[in-house]
């Protein structure tokens, strides 16, 4: 896998200190790093942080004691760490530091589609981009190589094409232990190696980060990681970057032009070699950039030929900005091919029209109706039936902050549509501190928030105290379900295991906002009628109210595919469409694991999907859903 | 009388502020329950006909059809309703200071009577929970006198009705309101045909009643002046008094009626029946004397019981002034006229379906002779 070729291209780089949060399409970087750090056969640290600020820091305290370390996170994590990133990135790094960032292009796994590709513009740091599994193993031991070069940390963007998808990789030699960690600081203040390391006097160390910069650019220009396929003198110049090359490649043999058009694959993005650029801009005039998801390399490749413009002569570019691609959204060959054939006015090897007709038409109207929904067990289904009855009994218009997990799917009907604003991690809380204090100008719907476990460590707690210092009043609620569920059940501070499997401090959450100075109550979500009752009451009044929902994900190791009750439906006792219920069973909570039978107008459960929760048995007004304690 | 869903009734009741929350909708599913005064839908329900709908007293409400169903006479407009007798009651010599009575203490009194004889064997009644109100069904003559006092705040005691009616018993007391006691008329009527059904009622009591207080508006108008668990009874003396008395252990509070109507739910402004005329019995109060009670007996069933309980020590029993009961046929016209003028104005008299939904339905020729008026009032 792509992940699996980045973490064997840090090992092969000697790394020693690995840090960051779980994010999709990151994580396995770190999963396959703590598993080898488990084995104890290399010296090797790999933490997931509280957040991704904290994973830099973490990280880059190891390559201030020398070590070579990596920082590892999902792009809009990198937004979390940007802060630090722009103050390491002035004070410079010691032992060779990479920081991989993942991009979700198309949000598979996301709720946005950022891109960390200006990062290194912003930043003024170098980038590079595997566009294959080997590239990803190779550039990864490369950049370890960069950063030692300029002591400064260099940034490497993925994408869940390349992360999540696999190859054959051929790999290197991995070296033994290295040097013990050691920060010297008692140096001459500006010795970037021995003294205080910081990123005043700025102008000073900003001259400094700029010349690390062109050392980068100079040794990109013979980097083998930009390559070009095609002829000496193509007609199209095809410019691209990362998993885009592989579609470009594969649009260009679809169309059966590889005489014609010429493919520049670059690994080194930032900031790009302008020699090797101009040779290439030189051999053509028609210029067709690929990339996703915005137009970066678009927009440096045209100030480039501007700059250039007297000798270069006019070019035609062929990009985003000119229709040509979607600024939106993931790219694949289909969106390269249809684009290629326009430009070289070609008919394109579609689908056949009747064809495509009909199997657009199957597809809708044939294909089960699936909602996204939660797992059968899963304690946000039974959470959110309880916040969803108590604020419609409460019938102040009242609403939920929403926040970053698998509970974020409660916007849709699989959570009773609760949610009703959903930004980035913690900021429900965040949001609510802000709606929390509209009474004054007239509102009186009473405010809520959710976070997961995970994500209260993250970046829940300073909302939450600035919550409490301002009196606002809101109630959160802490979907506990004790693990990191969403990105693949990774640790947290909340738990007594940490990456490597070590034991480690849990932190209490409960505790926490108490101390904190919130009034806080603990339930299982499971038991709904109690629940309800503490929100409610916790609803009625002023200040800041945390009411923790504990209760094990189902997918949880402890709980997999161990049934706590069986359950079934007494099909005598069901009323079906007679019951007058209009199948709140099926139709509202809609577990998977509960069946609508239209033959036998019954509802019945699906054993082999049930997880056997039981709170399905609360639910039914018949009380037609049994529940037995499984043996 | 046109009986629709769960959504027209959110529609065309709780937004427009037409619920009395009387509790008729609540308890028949798990998508309509009451808290703290105000009904809630749960979930967003599809079916086109429901209970809810059809036994909501602010729906499409036939008043003839109800009067012949309940009480076997057609709808008149008579001030009172139908009536064979009226008299002033308080409670006899074996009721005497039981329970905490608001006046003579008739209601709880014929309740005891009717459980004595085993007429009854529960009482759908009301509670104080400091000053919020929550049903509740009363299986003993101590039950039954625990719930003595007025409330002024609707309570969804009909809810309780439907809980009773789900162990299949058929010897139950409902106590209510007017609107309370029409909805309770249409619950009996089965309206929606099904086979299941059996009447659960064995006595139905109304309550006098000009208005009622939504409770949401009443906590916030009076709860930085009392506190709310402690309230032990509210009164609203008869005229010339213009405050409604809040009474703690500590405390007699005064508040002004002006404020106190701002509470009152739209839903009552469009309610023609001050004595519950769709009942077996209807209790209020007795002009110019606290302790006794104003009693209207309208069935055969309520007469034999008012015979009884007097015959055996229960109620106590005397004629009323005639000037009492002119006052009392006065003010009773007033409030329907009233009514049907709002419902009119508000387009909910006799609506052409086609147009929207009505609240009241009467026959034609009655709304001209209610509201003096010639000409048509349908919309």
């Amino acid at each position: 896998m792509g992940n699996e070729a980045i973490a064997r291209g840090a090992l092969e780089a000697g790394v020693r200190v690995v840090a960051g949060y779980p994010g999709t399409p990151a994580s396995e970087i770190i999963e396959n790093l703590a598993k080898i750090a488990k084995e104890g056969s290399r010296k090797l640290y790999v933490e997931w942080s509280v957040n991704e600020k904290v994973a830099l820091e973490v990280a880059s305290a190891a390559s201030f004691a020398g070590l070579p370390t990596m920082a590892v996170m999902k792009q809009p994590g990198l937004n979390v760490a940007a802060d630090y990133l722009l103050h390491l990135s002035g004070s410079g790094v010691r032992g060779p530091m990479v920081l991989v960032s993942a991009d979700d292009p198309g949000a598979l796994s996301s709720v946005n589609e950022g891109e960390t590709r200006y990062y290194a513009k912003l930043m003024e740091i170098p980038l590079l981009e595997p566009g294959d599994f080997q590239e990803a193993k190779d550039m990864t031991t490369w950049a370890f190589k960069l950063s030692d070069t300029i002591k400064n940390v260099v940034l490497l963007r993925t994408v869940t094409r390349l992360s999540h998808a696999s190859g054959t990789v051929v790999l290197g030699e991995i070296p033994e232990n290295g040097s013990n960690a050691f920060f010297k600081h008692d140096g001459f203040i500006l010795d970037p190696n021995e003294g205080a390391i910081l990123s005043p006097p700025v102008e000073y160390k900003h001259t400094e980060q700029q010349r690390k910069l062109k050392i980068a650019e100079a040794l990109f220009e013979d980097s083998p990681f930009n390559t070009y396929t095609g002829p000496e003198k193509p007609e199209l110049l095809i410019i691209t970057s990362s998993i885009c090359s592989l579609y470009s490649k594969e649009a260009v043999s679809i169309l059966g032009v590889r005489d014609r058009v010429g493919i520049l694959k670059l690994g080194t993005t930032w900031p790009l070699p302008p020699k090797r650029l101009l040779k290439h801009l030189s051999s053509c005039d028609h210029i067709f950039i690929v990339e996703e998801v915005l137009p970066f390399l678009e927009d440096e490749v045209k100030i480039l030929a501007a700059e250039h413009g007297k000798t270069l002569g006019a070019k035609f570019f062929y990009g985003k900005k000119e229709g040509y691609l979607p600024m939106v959204g993931e790219m694949n060959p289909d969106k390269v091919a249809a684009a290629l054939s326009r430009i070289l006015a070609m008919p394109q090897p579609g689908m056949d029209d009747v064809y495509k007709k009909r199997a657009t038409e199957i597809s809708f109207a044939g294909s089960p109706h699936r909602e996204a929904t939660f797992c059968p067990g899963c304690p946000h289904r039974a959470s959110f039936w309880t916040l969803n009855t108590a604020l419609s009994m409460d019938n102040r218009n009242g609403f939920v902050c929403g926040d970053i997990g698998c509970y974020s799917m409660a916007v849709l009907p699989a959570g009773f549509s609760t949610l009703k604003t959903l930004h980035a991690m913690g900021s429900g809380t965040g949001v609510a501190s802000g709606f929390g204090k509209l009474g004054g100008f007239g509102m009186s719907q009473p405010v809520l928030s959710v976070c997961g476990d995970s994500t209260f460590f993250h970046s829940a707690i300073p909302p939450l105290v600035n919550a409490i210092h301002h009196h606002s009043n809101m109630t959160l609620v802490v979907l506990d379900n004790s693990g990191t569920a969403m990105t693949g059940f990774q640790p947290h501070p909340g738990l007594e295991k940490d990456a490597m499997g070590n034991v480690a401090e849990k932190i209490d959450i409960p505790e926490v906002c108490r101390a904190l100075g919130a009034e806080v109550r603990v339930c299982d979500p499971f038991d709904v009628s109690e629940s309800r009752q503490v929100l409610l009451d916790l609803m009625d009044r002023d200040g800041v109210k945390v009411l923790v929902l504990k209760q094990s994900c189902a997918l949880s190791p402890e709980k997999k595919s161990l049934k706590k009750y069986t359950m079934s439906v007494d099909q005598s006792l069901c009323a079906g469409e007679n019951c007058g219920c209009n199948r709140l069973c099926t139709r509202i909570f809609a577990c998977p694991g509960l069946i609508w039978d239209k033959e036998n107008n019954r509802s019945r459960i699906d054993e082999v999907v049930c997880a056997g929760c039981g709170v399905c048995s609360s639910i039914c007004p018949k009380g037609a859903i049994m529940k037995k304690e499984a043996v | 009388m046109r009986i629709l869903g769960s959504s027209e009734l959110c529609e065309d009741v709780q937004k427009k502020d037409l619920c009395v929350d009387c509790g008729a909708c609540a308890g028949l599913c798990p998508y309509f329950v009451s808290h703290k005064g105000k009904i809630a839908r749960l979930f967003p329900c599809t079916l086109p006909q429901g209970r809810c709908h059809a036994f909501c007293p602010k729906t499409e409400i036939d008043l003839n059809h109800v009067s012949e169903t309940i009480v076997g006479k057609s709808y008149d407009g008579s001030p009172l309703g139908h009536m064979r007798a009226i008299w002033k009651t308080r409670a006899g010599r074996l009721m005497q200071g039981k329970g905490a009575f608001q006046n003579g203490g008739t209601a709880s009194s014929l309740l005891v009577a009717a459980m004595a004889s085993g007429l009854i064997d529960a009482a759908a009644l009301t509670r104080r929970k400091g000053l919020i109100p929550e049903p509740f069904l009363a299986t003993s003559t101590d039950q039954i006198l625990s719930c003595a006092g007025s409330k002024y705040m609707a309570s969804p005691t009909l809810a309780s009705v439907h809980e009773y009616s789900r162990e299949k018993g058929q010897k139950l007391a409902v106590v209510g309101t007017p609107c309370q006691m029409t909805a309770l008329g249409l619950i009996r009527m089965n309206p929606l045909g099904r086979e299941d059904f059996h009447d659960p009622v064995a006595l139905s009591m109304g309550l006098f009643c000009t208005w009622a207080l939504d409770t949401r508006r009443l906590i916030r108008l009076i709860e930085n002046r009392v506190n709310l668990q402690d309230i032990q009874s509210m009164d609203v003396p008869p005229p010339p008094s213009q405050v409604m008395t809040i009474r703690t252990c500590d405390q007699n509070l005064a508040i002004p009626l002006d404020e106190i109507r701002t509470a009152i739910p739209a839903g009552c402004s469009i309610c023609p029946d001050m004595t519950a005329e769709f009942t077996d019995l209807s209790v209020g109060a007795l002009e110019g004397d606290p302790s006794w009670n104003t009693l209207i007996v309208r069935t055969e069933k309520g007469e034999s019981l008012v015979e009884e309980a007097v015959r055996q020590g229960y109620l106590e029993r005397d004629a009323m002034r005639p000037e009492h009961l002119e006052h009392l046929r006065k003010g009773a016209s007033a409030k329907k006229k009233r009514a049907f003028i709002m419902a009119r104005d508000k387009h909910l008299l006799n609506t052409d379906p086609a147009k929207g939904p009505s609240a009241l339905i009467i026959k034609e020729d009655l709304v001209k002779k209610l509201l003096g008026e010639e000409g048509s009032c349908l919309h």
